[in-house]
């Protein structure tokens, strides 16, 4: 194996680890602010996806305004879901509340697939490219214009919302209410407010993922599965709960599973990433970069 | 004469099944220093939970500044001038005593006036000035009462409910503590104090009410308090 190949296997973990560590630091938030494991964050990447879809193909949008306005829809449909289910429910019964939202987010996920389903057909509706070329790495490497350009979104998407958290009020508050509940409540901050934020920001994230990448991920019904998953994962890695610590266990994941499809092939990714995951958490059962005091990025 | 801040009149309240507050009723002027005492378990933290909306009262009714409060959510109760210090602080452990400080200031203030808050709660606790990168979760349990109050005061409250604030504190800090509450009221803030340190609170409030098993048991001015056979037997141990 040379220099170069090696080379190319960087930047192809470095661009699947930065869709993970996207779609992580949604999950994550929402787990660390809201206690909730949102298990329908898969269907906002593939509402995402179908969006970008219609607004690039159907109306032939520019790129950039197509994935901005995957964005809002995911935004709005994760501000209509908390606001339609959550919040009754948070209302009514906090007790069982991280069993009853994980059976809650699981059935929602379900309805949203059937829901693309009957809507859109359960074919696979792709777009050959949002931009043409490619970036030729090596004599026999190349990577697409559309990978390349879907990295850089999820950095900067990773980066805007990192900046949105540490510089921001309303990012203050957020964070304020996933360290202690009554002292937010207490300093004058909605909670009612934040937690529909929140959850809102983390489908946004998702959708933006799924719709970056929908040239190499076609929409269909069942596509956020597997993006899932991926993101359970690399949260788990990371440590719940902890949105810090998503973006580099995001990066690491994806390394991995570069690194085992290159050389063991493919069909090993998940089980060579699924079983040094075993071992992180029989070690590090908190995940890696578990902290002592509970907050959503701190130290 | 002073107008009523705060009116609590035959408030019922508890967790669930089990009511702990029975028809209490008594009052804060605006201005005022009034003490809140009684035993372990007699209710005066159900109180001020009540008062902050982190309890529903059952029954009763509450009026801030004229205007009712009773079942409205925490953050407007803030909001509308009520800040409570309670017995933990609830701090933002993981966050800077700066960022604590600035979320105290959350619902109100342009960031000039937050700024100048900000010094002026440095000038009340001059500790807290050096310390203003340094994590909550790092400071002392004497700090940390500070911070609590520091964040309760950005708010810029009329009303401050403090609970319990000499509670763990190294003997040495707590008249540091109370002589801030002191200056605090000679400024024009109402203070509503729970306390188990009931000589020293009785030298500074100028009223007090004695809660017992959810009721009001006795009340008046803490001159009278004090010589009363009542508190002089349970408290005092004479």
């Amino acid at each position: 194996m040379d220099l170069q190949a090696l080379w190319g296997l960087l930047l192809t973990g470095l661009m699947r680890g930065s869709v993970y560590a996207l779609m992580a630091v949604g999950l994550s938030l929402i787990f660390g602010v809201m206690n909730v494991p949102q298990f329908a964050h898969g269907e906002f990447y593939m509402l995402g996806a179908y969006v970008a879809y219609f607004t690039f193909h159907k109306f032939g949008l520019n790129p950039l305004l197509t994935i901005i306005v995957a964005a809002l829809s995911g935004f709005l449909a994760g501000a209509l879901m908390e606001k339609a289910v959550l919040f009754p429910l948070h209302r009514r019964q906090k007790e069982q509340w991280v069993m009853n939202t994980f059976l809650l987010t699981v059935g929602i996920s379900f309805v949203m697939q059937n829901g693309a389903q009957a809507l859109w057909g359960s074919n696979y509706l792709g777009i050959t490219h949002y931009w043409q070329g490619s970036i030729q790495l090596t004599k026999d490497m190349a990577i697409p214009f559309d990978r390349a350009i879907s990295f850089i979104i999820a950095i900067v998407a990773i980066l805007a919302f990192w900046l949105f958290l540490g510089r921001t009020r309303m990012g203050r508050a957020i964070r304020a209410a996933a360290q202690d509940e009554t002292g937010a409540m207490l300093v004058g901050i909605d909670l009612d407010r934040v937690r529909t934020l929140t959850f809102a920001l983390g489908a946004m994230l998702a959708a933006i993922a799924g719709a970056s990448l929908l040239s190499m991920n076609p929409a269909h019904p069942t596509m956020g599965r597997e993006p899932l998953y991926k993101s359970w994962v690399v949260v788990i890695v990371g440590g719940l709960g902890n949105i810090g610590a998503a973006i580099p266990a995001g990066f690491l994941v994806g390394m991995l599973e570069t690194l085992t499809s290159y050389f063991l092939g493919a069909s090993w990714q998940n089980v060579v990433s699924l079983s040094i995951i075993i071992v992180i958490l029989l070690f590090k059962p908190n995940g890696i970069f578990a902290s002592e005091v509970k907050g959503i990025w701190e130290r | 004469m002073n107008r009523n801040l705060l009116e609590v009149k035959k408030v019922n309240a508890g967790y669930g099944f089990l009511q702990i507050l029975r028809d209490v009723s008594f009052n804060v002027l605006e201005g005022e220093f009034v003490a809140l005492l009684g035993p372990n378990g007699s209710g005066k933290t159900t109180t001020l939970r009540t008062i902050t909306g982190l309890i529903r009262p059952t029954g009763g009714t509450i009026n801030f500044e004229g205007q009712s409060i009773g079942g409205c959510k925490t953050n407007e109760i803030t909001r509308r001038g009520i800040s409570f210090i309670s017995e933990d602080s609830n701090l933002f452990l993981a966050m800077s005593v700066h960022e604590n400080l600035l979320l105290g200031a959350h619902s109100t203030g342009t960031k000039s006036q937050v700024a100048g808050w900000l010094e002026s709660v440095f000038d009340l606790f001059p500790g807290l000035r050096d310390r203003r990168t340094q994590l909550a979760g790092t400071l002392s349990g004497g700090q940390r009462k500070m911070l609590g109050i520091g964040r309760g005061l950005m708010s810029k409250p009329r009303l401050l409910l403090v609970d319990e604030p000499s509670l763990g504190l190294a003997p040495n800090l707590i008249p540091q503590v109370f002589a801030a509450l002191r200056s605090l009221n000679q400024s024009g803030l109402a203070i509503l104090l729970v306390e188990q340190n009931v000589k020293t609170t009785l030298q500074i409030a100028k009223r007090g009410y004695v809660l017992e098993q959810g009721y009001i048991a006795l009340q008046g001015a803490s001159t009278d308090l004090l010589e009363t056979a009542y508190v002089q037997k349970s408290y005092l141990g004479k």
